[in-house]
This record gives structure tokens, sequence and C-alpha cells, in this order.
């Protein structure tokens, strides 16, 4: 006789994994116990050494559907006479702390929604239905072991029909802590001053939405702000109440079917968007685009999600709309309101109505963003329905426990121990003060539920004026732990490396800002990675930028910028007054107090930055030269060339200097400017001079790559959400006879800053 | 290492230099327990008997000399009343010591001078001793008044920049950014064409006005870096933090659309007419009161309020809060 004593790290608490295994010593007739330890699952089971290697094999195959096994440890002893007489589900216990994680919240389950919809069930229409496979998880969670005194569920005891299903081990919400139903879980209401009469808040939700109404709903990690997204005037006025007048909407349709009246979807992404994660998915508008211009206007994409929660299912029973308008409620930069009263308060005058429930949103958690470049996937936003499964580093980062605290904009941080690095929800724009305080209660929060109390290693980066560096330096010398300080465009690169199991890469490195290791602002670098090393060996010309920031909310100065090198004051004057005076809120006069800027170098900085560079070209051809939302110039750059065939070119120049390559992205912007003074179609120039950027960085990255012998390119940076570029530089590096690399299971954008952060913690300290 | 512009700017790389060169190398800084070099405030001081002498020393160059709304002239003695007026001492001296290079015109020194003077008469604080050095013309840049200020206060009654309290009212005396972004806009060739006017004025009466009235826990005058430096400096000596109402900042329209188009904050730029003053809150309103009927007051605001926390936190217009940061340097904008 034999006795096992195996511990399974990974998603196995709150995703049905007890029971599991208790049916599974059921069937092979094994006596002993399981239990939930810390934040992992504890199993000792008795019996013949062959039916334990059953059990221990089937284990790993037969695992419920949401659980993921990353370690199992297991220990044998050779036992005398059996100790326990059959097999039974333990308490939990708080004291082991290994490297296991609370899953992510997981979408509405067919048996769920089976039940929501049926008559006669209990949970009829009840939003908030839930069990072992689907409903809320890391947005609830406040510790672990998982379990629901220690969720807010725990502020609603289950009823008597509630708690048999939750102690049956045969029952599919055995242990499922966010169970509940009509008789004792979370109630929804409808508030307008007050909260309001009705039997169905829900369906008079949806009469409201039809009025043309804007309505907060809370939901499960967040607000969204809801308006029919086929009625234009409800969509404009949300916009003119928001200030955000031409940020892309996100939708929700009921069904693939509704969403087909507005947008192609693919087999792949049909399947995203049906998968248990339900992120909201980039599509490609539909000839026959039925919603109101205004929910994604210029752009020739819009982001989409089918339901999730049991409350989005069950309002789109109440309506024929074919999609709504639901985007995160909050002020621009600010983290997304889930408290009641914030959300009542500081949608004050925005929202007609709200939509509330009872239950605490603990930790908030944006929907995630996906889009299809080529039909390969890449995060925009990696959040709700991800966050916060952990990445696999087992093998690069020994021992080694880190924080990473990511960027300053789309920040989010990681968690890196034993092997495992936690990635965080979406937390933000950390310049702004309450986002900030957001990151700081993320991460207490997320190295409280991974049992992180230690750490060797604090990461940030490099710029030394971020809000994150200075936080990060106050978290190493409370924890004495050794900061370090990672170059932005090197921590995409090692993100990108990471997520293709590279060691060495040339990579491109492309997005709107980062601080380079000379003080200067990067954005369009090719990178020779290998190891923790990195060095610099090609870039975009540097450019400068007139007024600094500014430059990058109002492009037009940049492009003033670039073609003042090439024209004399009085030139630019007449240029900049007939073509672009509309672009500078101060007219003439800002165009002259730029000429003289750029003579003086008063508040001038240096960029290198791809994104500066396109929406210059997007700002020349009078596409988008204000930026109101984060990367608008570029997308709708992106927008324009996607109307067009293709049939410019535009040839661009690399030369070498500093002992590195250089891109003339000047010459690339004269000749948009000469093209438009020839009376060219400006979406064929917007075609040609984005895919002379992009073909530009990828001759750069592969001179560097025959100067190194090295073998893979890669693309990473928020430039490469951008499909055509994706694709351009894809095709032309493939042509060269190179391989290339992007980034399929992390964002391109500053998203994965924290990963690539941890990657190189594991790289140095590891 | 070697000195750079941004050293100068009253940010924190000067700050950096004064505590690692300078004060480490001087081992005698106070008198009698007074006010001395490592308190790094506006001045120092010097009890004696009853009273307290105040002292301030700053060595004044500007390019240009002239420019709209006053000249180095009247910036050497206004900038020194005014570091012993946030000191809550009344100024009654003024040391003045000239360094001219070759060459110098004797029309312009003489423009220079009375302004000088007429500061001297609006406060009435006297120039009773002073120096005169010519050096050659490669090696001076026209010329650098340095002018040293005596003040007196009843002793214990020195306002300190380190005085804050949570629940303080943060009094500011007027608009901001005026100096700062007229010197620019002036010499990005703006000209006269501006109405953009240095805002260089003597406080005293203002600060007379708040003291008179009583309840002033702290000051400061908002000079280099402006006042996200004097807000940001006044919070961490006191060992608080502080909300300030980005609303009840009062900005020039000039001052902003010079900002809007050069790219520079207003709050970062120096101001050389301002005061910044903590006061207690039941006393909020009267000082605020008093401080409009003076000269140069009338557009004083209550901008905010100290609190126990560590940042300088701006509620925008638009109603987010950002943190307000001390500037690196002035005017040196964050690159990224
Ligand atoms: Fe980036
Ligand atoms: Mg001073
Ligand atoms: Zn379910
Ligand atoms: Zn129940």
């Amino acid at each position: 006789m034999y006795r096992a004593h195996i511990i399974v790290e990974g998603i196995v608490q709150g995703v049905g994994f007890r029971p599991s295994v208790y049916r599974l010593a059921d069937e092979t007739r094994l006596t002993g116990y399981v239990r939930n330890i810390g934040n992992a699952v504890e199993i000792v089971v008795e019996g013949e050494r062959s039916r334990l290697d059953e059990f221990i094999a089937r284990l790993k195959t037969e695992k419920p559907p949401i659980s993921r096994i990353s370690n199992v440890k297991v220990d044998f002893e050779r036992i005398g006479k059996l100790s326990f007489h059959d097999f039974s589900i333990k308490e939990s216990s708080s004291e082991f702390s290994g490297t296991s994680v609370i899953p992510a919240d997981v979408a509405t389950c067919d048996l769920c929604l089976g039940e929501i919809m049926d008559e006669d069930n209990r949970r009829h229409l009840y939003p908030f239905t839930a069990c072992t496979d689907c409903g809320p998880r890391f947005t609830v969670i406040e510790s672990v072991p998982y379990d629901r005194e220690r969720t807010s569920m725990r502020e609603f005891p289950l009823c008597e029909s509630c708690m048999e299903e939750y102690l049956n081990p045969l029952d599919r919400r055995y242990h499922a802590e966010a169970t509940c139903c009509p008789e004792c879980g979370p109630e929804l209401f409808l508030y307008r001053k007050k909260v309001m009469e009705t039997d169905d808040p829900i369906m008079r939700a949806a009469e409201l939405l039809d009025m043309g109404k804007i309505i907060a709903f809370k939901g499960i990690g967040g607000t969204h702000l809801v308006c029919r997204a086929d009625d234009d005037d409800a969509v404009m006025e949300l916009r003119s109440r928001l200030g955000r007048p031409g940020q892309p909407f996100a939708c929700m349709s009921p069904d693939l079917e509704s969403i087909r009246r507005y947008a192609v979807v693919s087999e792949r992404e049909e399947k995203v968007l049906k998968s248990r994660r339900r992120p909201i998915v980039v599509l490609n508008k539909s000839r026959d685009y039925c919603l109101a211009p205004s929910v994604a206007p210029g752009l020739h994409n819009i982001g989409v999600m089918l339901p999730y929660s049991g409350l989005h299912h069950v309002l789109f029973r109440y309506t024929d709309a074919p999609a709504y308008v639901m985007t995160s409620a909050n002020r621009p930069g600010d983290p997304m309101l889930v408290r009641n009263r914030d959300i009542i308060e500081g949608l004050d005058g925005i929202a007609d109505y709200f939509l509330l429930h009872n239950r605490r949103i603990v930790n908030r958690c944006d929907d995630s963003v996906v889009r299809f470049r080529g039909g390969e996937m890449a995060f925009i936003r990696r959040s709700r329905g991800y966050a916060p499964e952990p990445y696999d580093l087992t093998g690069i980062s020994g021992d080694v426990s880190a924080l990473c605290l990511g960027p300053e904009l789309d920040v989010t941080f990681s968690v890196l121990r034993k092997g495992q690095c936690y990635v965080s929800q979406h937390i933000g724009n950390t310049s702004r003060y309450d986002t900030f305080l957001f990151l700081k209660e993320a991460v207490e929060h997320l190295m409280n539920i991974t049992g992180t109390d230690e750490l060797d290693v604090v990461a940030c980066d490099l710029h030394p004026r971020f809000l994150t560096t200075g936080y990060a330096e106050e978290v190493a010398e409370e924890l004495s732990a050794e900061i370090l300080r990672v170059q932005h465009h090197h921590a995409h690169s090692l993100a990108l490396m990471f997520d293709n199991m590279v060691d060495e890469c040339i990579c491109i490195a492309a997005d709107g800002v980062g601080y380079g290791d000379d003080g200067t602002s990067w954005g369009g670098e090719i990178l020779h990675c290998t190891g923790p090393e990195y060095r610099r060996l090609g870039s975009l010309m540097p450019q400068k930028m007139p007024g600094g920031d500014l430059a990058t909310r109002y492009p037009a100065r940049m492009l003033l910028s670039i073609l003042g090198e090439y024209h004399d004051a009085e030139e630019l004057r007449e240029i900049f007054t007939r073509r672009y005076i509309h672009y500078f809120p101060h007219g003439e006069r800002e165009i002259d107090t730029v000429i003289k800027q750029l003579e003086s170098g008063l508040n001038v900085s240096l960029s290198t930055s791809t994104g500066r560079v396109l929406d210059a070209i997007s700002a020349a051809l009078n596409i988008c030269g204000r930026r109101t939302y984060e990367g608008e110039c570029t997308m709708k750059l992106e927008s324009a060339a996607f109307a067009a065939r293709g049939h410019l070119k535009i040839p661009f120049e690399v030369k070498r200097s500093k002992g590195r390559y250089i891109l003339n992205t000047s010459g690339i912007l004269l000749q948009v400017m000469d093209l438009l003074e020839r009376g060219e179609d400006v979406n064929e120039i917007a075609y040609a001079g984005q895919r002379a950027v992009a073909e530009g960085l990828a001759e750069m990255a592969v001179l560097a790559a025959v100067d190194t012998g090295v073998e893979c390119i890669g693309g990473t940076g928020g430039v490469f959400y951008n499909e055509a570029i994706s694709l351009a530089v894809r095709d032309y590096i493939n042509r060269e006879g190179y391989g290339f690399i992007q980034h399929r299971n992390s964002c391109a954008g500053d998203g994965s800053v924290s990963l690539g952060q941890a990657v190189l913690a594991s790289l140095k300290y590891g | 290492m070697k000195i750079g512009m941004s050293h100068g700017a009253g940010g924190e790389l000067m700050q950096d230099l004064i505590s690692d060169i300078i004060l480490s190398n001087i081992r005698n800084t106070r008198v009698n327990g007074g006010v001395g070099l490592e308190d790094l405030d506006d001045g120092a001081s010097i009890p004696l008997g009853e009273y307290e002498i105040v002292i301030s020393t700053d060595g004044h160059t500007i390019d240009p000399l002239f420019f709209p709304g006053g000249d180095i002239g009247k910036i050497a003695v206004a900038g020194t009343v005014n570091d012993i007026s946030v000191m809550g001492a009344r100024p009654i001296a003024i040391a003045s010591a000239m360094v001219l290079s070759e060459g110098f015109r004797g029309e312009e020194l003489e423009r220079i001078v009375r302004s000088m003077d007429a500061v001297s008469e609006e406060t009435g604080v006297s120039i009773i001793t002073g120096d005169t050095k010519v050096m050659e013309k490669d090696k001076l840049d026209r010329m650098i008044i340095t002018t040293t200020g005596i003040g007196v206060v009843k002793r214990g009654e020195i306002v300190r920049d380190s005085g804050l309290r949570p629940g303080d009212m943060i009094i500011l005396t007027g608009s901001v950014g005026d100096h700062g972004m007229a010197l620019m806009a002036f010499r990005e060739g703006f000209g006269y064409d501006t109405e953009l006017e240095s805002d260089v004025a003597p406080v005293w009466e203002m600060v007379e006005a708040a003291l008179s009235t009583g309840g002033v826990t702290a000051m400061k005058d908002p000079t280099r870096g402006g006042i996200a430096n004097a807000l940001n400096e006044l919070a961490e000596k006191s060992g608080v933090g502080m909300v300030v109402e980005e609303e009840r900042i009062p900005v020039k329209e000039e001052v902003l659309a010079v900002s809007e188009m050069l790219g520079i904050d207003p709050y970062e730029v120096a101001n050389e007419g301002k005061v910044i003053i903590g006061v207690d809150p039941e006393y909020a309103d009267e000082v605020l009161d008093a401080i409009r009927k003076t000269r140069y007051g009338g557009e004083a605001q209550i901008i905010g309020e100290v609190n126990s926390e560590r940042h300088v936190i701006l509620e925008t217009r638009l109603g987010g809060r950002r943190i307000l940061e001390a500037p690196v340097a002035d005017p040196v904008p964050r690159v990224c």
C-alpha cells in the first residue's frame, strides 16, 4: 500500500477542481482527502500503487475546463495500513503559499444560460446566475484561499436551496463561490435621483435605451455607459456629455448574426468572440454597416463583444437593437467607476439612469481588447477574462521574485514569483492621480493573492520622472529589493521574444514614445537583443518636437518641424496658412511661434518615434491633425489607407550615421507633400506613406540582421496594432528570407512592458 | 561634474547641487539659533534681543535687461524685498553690489538705478550701501546685480516655508506665469506686440496685510520653477500634502495663449510679484479680504487646502486629479 501526497498548483481554486478530484478518487477507489491550502490544492490518496498512478495521470487530463495545472508535486510513501476509510473534501487551510492563482472571470456558461432562459427554473432571468464553470472570480476575490468568505459574495449568505447545491460534490455548483439565486443573491435596481419603483429594472432599462437614453450599467468588474448603437443622436449625445468627440466606442451585440449586420467576422475572430473570455474584438466594418456612424467615426473597424454576463443576456431579450454602445464609465484617463456612490456622483450629467446592484466590485477589471492582423491575434488590452492568469517563466526566472511596475500610459504591472509572471489587469494612465492610487491598490492586492510578501527586485521604466518609477524606488527601499530600470523598447522586445520563445532577435520596437538611454525620446528602434543585453542598431531619423508633448496632441507641429528643414520661414508660413491653419488653435500667430521656436530651440525635444511620423503624415493629408484620443491620427491614417488600391509607391532611404541605421523620415514626408501638391488621391498617399515607413523599418532590421547574423526579426510596440504596417513589415522581411515574429499571447503595446520588465529581471537575477 | 544651465534653474537639479557641493562644505551656517543656511528658506535670521534680523541675498542676471513690465533694477530690489517679506519680516534696507561689463552704456545703467530707486521709494526700503566693479567685455555678459536685503521681525514671529498644517488654506495673491511667460515670449521674438508683462512688484504690502490679520502659517514667493515648485517645496518642508483647484488659479488669457503655443506650463515658470500663503482656515476669508484690498492683491484667491497626505494634487478643470510635480528645471519640459 502507498500513500501519495500531492500538491497541485495552477488555476485550481474556484474552478471545480476539488469535486473533480473527488469524483476521480471515487472512480479509482482511493481514499484520502482533498483541500485548498493557501493558493494551491493538496490531495492525499491511499491505495495500490497502480491505482495511484492512474489517479495521477487522470488528474492531469480530466481536469475541469477552466482549470490550468502549472505544477504537480507528488511524494509517495509506503504504508502498512490505510488511515482513511473514504475520500472527503476537507476545509481549506491557509498555511501553504504556492504559486497558484485564482482564475479570471468567465462568461456565463451554456448551462447557466439555459437556466436563466428557462421559465420554470428558479434562476429564470436572474442576472447573477453562476456556477463553477462560469461567473466572476478575480473581480470578487479579496484574499486566498478562494472561498466564499473571502469574496464579496460573503455578504449574501446562501439560501437553503443554494446551500444544498453548494455542499453536494456531485452538483455543478459544488463550492461555486459566486453561486446565488434570486432568493439569496445580489439585487439589481434602477436609479435616478432615487431608487425607481419597477418590477423589472432590466426590462425598464431596455425600454429607456430604446427611447434614446444613456444608462450607466454596473456590471461584474466595472461599469459601462450604455446606449443604442444604431441611434446616432444618442451616441452623439453621449460623446458630447463625455467630452469625447471621436474615441471609438465598443459595442455589444446579442449574437453573431447581429454583428454581421455591421462587421465582417472571420472564423478565428468568431472563435475568440465566442470564447469564455469574451474580449472585445476589433472587426472590420462591413459594407452594409447598419450602426450609427458616430460609434467609431473615421475608422474602418469597430470593437465588438458578445454578452458575457447574465445581465447582458437578459437585457437583449427586451430589445431589437443590433448592438449597444458599451464603453467604460470613467472620465478620460481615470479608472473605471465601481462603487455605487462614485458611479452616481461621477456620472452625474452623463448618464440619465443608473442600473446598479448591491454586490461590491473588489477588483476593477476593464474589458479586454484583441485585434487580428493577417489572421494573427494580439492583445490591445489584456484584462477581463485573462488577468491575472500568469505567464510561465519557469526555467528563466529561477526563484527570483519581482514586482514590475510598467511604464506610464496603458500601464499593467506584474508580479513574478516562483517562475510565474502574473500580469495585472489594465490599470491605465498613471500620471492621473486616481489611476496611480488604483495602481497601488491593485499591486497590494495582487501581491496578496499571489502570496508575495518578499521581493528581490523591483523593476520600473528608465524614465526618471514617471510616478511608477518613484513608486518603484519607494517599494524597493521598503522591502530592501534591488531596483532594475528597464529601457522601454527593450522591455517591449523582451515581452515579444518571451511570447515567441526566442532568445536572440532583431526587434523593431515602434510606438509613440519611450525614454531612451540617451535621454531623448525613442519610438522607432531597431534593437539587437540577446540575453539581458540590447544594442541599438537603427532608428528613425530624430525629429524635433516643437512644444514637447504639444506636438503629440497637434501633429501638424511635427509636420511643420519636419518640413522646416526644407523650406524657409516664408514658404512654411504660406503652406501652413493655406493647408493647415485649422490645426493650430491660435492660428497664424501659432504657426509663427512654432517657426521661431524651432529656430531658438525653446522647449524643442528630439524624438525617433514612429507614431509621431505617422501622425505627421496623417496631418499632412488632412486626415487628422488634432489628437483627441491616444493613437487617433495613426488609426485614421490606417483607415484611410485601407480604402486605397495601393498603386502609389514612396521610395525610402536608409543611411548610416553615428554607428546606426537611420531611416530618413523627412524624405518620406517631403514626398507625401509632393504627391499631395500633384493632386494624387489622399487614400493612396496614406497607403504609400504608411508603407514606406513600414518597409523602411523592415529594411533597417534586415540590414541589422545581416550585420549580426541573427535570423529572427520581430515587431513590437503599439504601431504593430496597425494591420497594414504589420503585414508590410512581415512580407518585406519574409521576402528577404528572414523569419518574423509578432505578439500573440501578449500586448503589442505598453500593456506588456511590465511583462518585458519581468523577463529582464529573470534574465538578470534568475 | 560640470555645472549646466539647469543647475541654476530652481528645480531638483539645483537642490542637488546645493546640498552636494555647497552645504556639505560649509561648517558654520547659523547664528544664535536663528534660521540658517541649511534651512534653505527664502532668507536667514539672526535673533537679537526682542527682534530677529532677517537677511536674504540674491544675484540677479536676466536676459534681456529691459523687458515688458520691468528691468533688472526693478527685479534686483523687488526680488530681495520679497524674499525678506515672505519670511514675515518688514524689509528695511538693501545693500547692492553691481558688476558691469566694460562698455556698458551709462544711460542704461541710469535707467536701471532709477528703477531700483522707484521700488525702494514704493516700499520704504532704503538702499544703504553698495559696491561697483567692472569686468572685461568678454568675461561678463553686460551686468550682474547682487542685492542683500535686511528686515526686522519680532522674535519668534518669523514665517517659515515649513509651517503648513493639515486643514490650512492656501492663498495665492494673483495670476501666475506672467513674468516667466513674458520673458520667454519676448526672447522668442514676440517683441512688444503682446500684452504680456512681467508681474515684478514688491509683495510686502500684501504680506503685511495678511500678517496683521493673523493666522498665517507659511509663506513662499513662487519665483523660479513657478507655483509647481513653490507648492511642492512648501508641502515637502512641512511634511504635508495639499489639493489645489485648477479653476481657482488665475492665469491671464495671454499667458495661457503663449503657454499653449510654446507647450510650457504656466505653473512651472517664474513669478516676481506673487506670494503663496498658508493660513489657518479660521482666518482664511479675512486674510483674503485684507490682501484683496492691497495694490497688487486684487485677484487673490484661496486655491486649495492642506491635507496630511504627501502629494500636491491638482483638481483639473475637467474634474480629474493629477499630481503637480516640481519641475526638473525651468522651463525644461518632460521629454516623454
Ligand atoms: Fe511603448
Ligand atoms: Mg526666493
Ligand atoms: Zn455556469
Ligand atoms: Zn439562493
